[in-house]
């Protein structure tokens, strides 16, 4: 039996290092990494924390007031607000299953295809993304046209009524919605296809011995496997539509009425219409609370470490 | 060794990062030492596309009279930053909260791109100084007054715009339809035109030309002197309620929705949000798809130049009561917030420089506005162009939008609700009687 000086000794030994110690163990590493961390607190760290405390001042040009929690209390007052919510919420609840499960079957369809078919399909799908969505909003904006839009000009086949899409309180927003839903989440189908390229042959070979169909092989082992993905792409698909601006100030400016009011829209106009710099910083960081209440619920559900 | 490389490199590269945030050494506050001496450094100055010369540049006119300024003030340097109208309120609203505004830029203070509120920050400079009593009787009273809160000068008048309609003759003639004589007519005799027509050309039984459209959108008037015609107005005269409740502009207002509601004399688009593809409606030769529209001057010098039309303009049509209205704007240029007083006299030169009776002549002539001083609009910029002559006689007609430091969010909550009166969600009475609600706590604050 070993002393217990010993014993001692050796726990402090094989104690892990403190971040200090780390830190200037590995210094050279953190001074490549000070650039970057330099442009992230004075681009992102600095307007975040500054929004945050303007939220409890009343803005002016030459020195703002102290309004303790004023801007808060008028943002839950606002009707504005909540017509804005509602229709974030309707949008993002909509859009974000329809856009990740369409991701997940065209990456589906796409992953047992050739290599040249495979990457000739995945430019095509990719393209929306890198195209401005000020342009696609403006394509958009003209498949919707009363007159000689797309869309009327296909319901004329039918004999159907043209419909004033952007127009009618009962179906701007719904357009807005179906355009979201149509353009091809390129981001999502390439982050699926990655991830199903690395799932192991060896597990849909014993799938096979075992019986399993097509169908049972995608359910039961590439769905499972995909989770880390699938909670990756809802998140980041929730906060993108949560933060939906370009189509709305491109296509409806928050109209008719407020049928297509949004968050984002909201607080654009709040600060750079109104100039109540202090209400709109605290919309944004109720906007902010919402989207972190939502990312944590789909954390609780999706996650994959159980 | 290399550690210490790599160190000396991330350095060099940090500090490099660093004095590149750091704030550029402002060079518009170099003024001289010497109080005698006339100041020196850079004026920023802002401005939108204008006419354009035989190469299509549109800022040729400022450019030309930045060259002239700098000659004639040694050491003075004027930036031009050229701002595409549309993204001008915008633009100028982040700068101004980013206290990076220019020195001069060519905005009202009527809200949309400026305020009261802005003045009362102290943002805008007054230019009291900048003219004589006897000068400042060169400038129509009502342009001076679009410039004027609590007894000062905000900003150099330099042109006063109308809101017309504009009637498109060939469709008159196909129609066989009279023109008002004097451009002079009633709702009546309006409703009696927009009825003739609208029509089905090719038989199709589909409607080919409607007789009237417009379209509703915060910021955007040209609807509005309709509300007006048998006296409404949105708020009263001390501003202290909403008043488009009242029977005279409910009426107005419903009457004009029912042209498309009622009597299918307007396309569906009426009361939309697309500015541009009204316009192409009235004015492209591929289009033509609507007889009559109300738009602002510049709409006229449009269709004299880039979509060439067989035009006539008129007065909006008299309601009950018997007055011709119109709404109209006033535009010209505002300095900025200074520090230094010698640059701020020599931005008020530069202000006076762009402002004069030629300037504003020229102005008149080839950008298709009337002119703010008395002694421009006496030159008869418009000997030669009867349609801009009679839109100047409208001027008369005039009456301004209210002046209140929260009209931006009024005009929104009004226009927001009259788009659902026009797209047939609400009747003129509820939609105003909504309004009404938000107006008043505005007003109220």
């Amino acid at each position: 039996m070993k002393p217990v000086h010993q014993t001692a000794n050796a726990v402090v030994q094989t104690k892990k290092p403190t971040i200090w110690l780390q830190m200037k163990k590995n210094y050279s590493a953190y001074l490549f990494l000070l650039p970057k961390l330099i442009l992230f607190i004075a681009f992102i760290a600095i307007p975040v924390v500054w929004a945050f405390i303007i939220s409890f001042q009343e803005y002016k040009i030459f020195g703002s007031e102290w309004a303790g929690l004023d801007n808060y209390i008028k943002v839950f007052k606002s009707d504005a607000f909540y017509d804005a919510l509602g229709n974030t919420f309707l949008f993002t609840v909509v859009t974000v299953p329809f856009n990740v499960i369409s991701a997940l079957i065209i990456a589906s369809l796409i992953h047992p295809l050739g290599k040249l078919s495979q990457s000739f399909f995945r430019g095509a799908f990719y393209l929306p993304t890198v195209t401005s969505m000020v342009i696609v909003a403006m394509v958009w904006r003209w498949m919707y046209n009363y007159d000689f839009g797309l869309f009327n000009y296909v319901l004329g086949w039918f004999g159907i009524e043209p419909l004033n899409w952007l127009g009618q309180s009962s179906s701007a927003l719904w357009a807005l919605i179906i355009m979201q839903c149509l353009i091809p989440f390129g981001v999502g189908i390439i982050l699926y296809l990655a991830s199903m390229g690395s799932i192991s042959n060896t597990l849909y070979e014993a799938a096979t011995i075992d019986g399993a169909n097509s169908f049972q092989k995608w359910y039961r082992i590439t769905l499972p496997l995909l989770k880390p993905s699938t909670l990756y792409l809802v998140l980041l698909s929730t906060i993108g539509s949560f933060q939906v601006f370009t189509q709305i100030i491109m296509m409806t400016g928050g109209g008719p009425g407020t049928a297509t009011e949004t968050l984002v829209h909201l607080i654009y106009k709040t600060g750079f219409r109104d100039f109540e710099f202090g209400f709109a910083a605290a919309q944004s960081v109720v906007l902010f609370f919402i989207i972190l209440l939502f990312s944590i619920i789909q954390f609780r559900l999706l996650r994959y470490d159980d | 060794m290399k550690k210490w490389l790599s160190l000396f490199l991330i350095s060099i590269l940090v500090v490099g990062l660093l004095a590149a945030c750091s704030k550029k050494e402002n060079t518009t506050k170099d003024g001289g030492e010497d109080s005698e001496k006339e100041w020196t450094g850079t004026i920023t100055v802002w401005d939108g596309p204008r006419w354009p010369d035989d190469k299509d540049n549109k800022f040729h006119w400022m450019e030309s009279k930045i060259k002239e300024f700098e000659a004639a003030h040694e050491g003075v340097k004027v930036d031009l930053v050229q701002v595409p109208w549309a993204e001008l309120p915008d633009k100028l609203g982040v700068s101004i909260a980013g206290q990076s505004w220019p020195d001069v830029a060519p905005v009202d203070i009527s809200g949309s791109a400026v305020s009261i509120d802005h003045i009362e920050q102290g943002v805008i400079e007054s230019v009291d100084d900048l003219f004589t009593e006897d000068e400042l009787k060169d400038f129509y009273e009502n342009a001076l007054d679009a410039y004027t809160f609590d007894g000062k000068l905000y900003g150099v008048p330099n042109s006063l715009t109308v809101h017309a309609m504009l009637l498109n003759l060939d469709l008159f003639e196909e129609r066989g339809v009279e023109p008002p004589a004097n451009g002079e007519w009633t709702w009546d005799e309006f409703f009696a035109a927009a009825e003739k027509l609208t029509f089905d050309r090719d038989n199709d039984g589909k409607t080919d030309v409607y007789g009237f459209s417009t379209y509703i959108l915060p910021g955007y008037y040209e609807a509005w002197p309709f509300f007006y015609i048998n006296g409404g107005s949105p708020l009263n005269e001390d501003m202290s309620k909403f008043t488009f409740t009242e029977p005279e502009a409910v009426e107005a207002i419903q009457q004009l929705a029912d042209l498309k509601l009622k009597h299918n004399v307007a396309p569906e688009t009426l009361g939309g949000q697309d500015v541009g593809g009204t316009f192409q409606a009235w004015a492209n030769e591929e289009q033509r798809t609507v007889a009559m529209q109300p738009w602002a001057t510049w709409a006229i010098s449009s269709a004299q130049t880039k979509y060439p039309t067989n035009f006539a303009v008129a007065n909006y049509p008299t309601g009950k009561s018997g007055e011709p209205v119109t709404i109209g704007g006033v535009g010209g240029w505002t300095m900025f917030h200074q520090e230094d007083e010698g640059k701020k006299e020599m931005v008020g030169e530069f202000i006076k420089f762009i402002s004069t009776t030629d300037e504003q002549f020229t102005m008149a002539t080839e950008y298709g506005i009337f002119p703010a001083r008395k002694s421009a609009a006496d030159m008869d910029p418009y000997k030669d162009n009867p349609e801009m002559k009679r839109a100047q006689e409208m001027s008369s007609q005039v009456v301004m939008l209210p002046r209140h430091p929260e009209w931006k969010k009024i005009d929104e909550a009004i226009q927001t609700e009259l788009q659902l009166v026009f797209n047939g969600e609400k009747t003129a009475e509820e939609a105003m009687k909504a309004a009404e609600k938000k107006v008043n706590e505005l007003l109220g604050e």
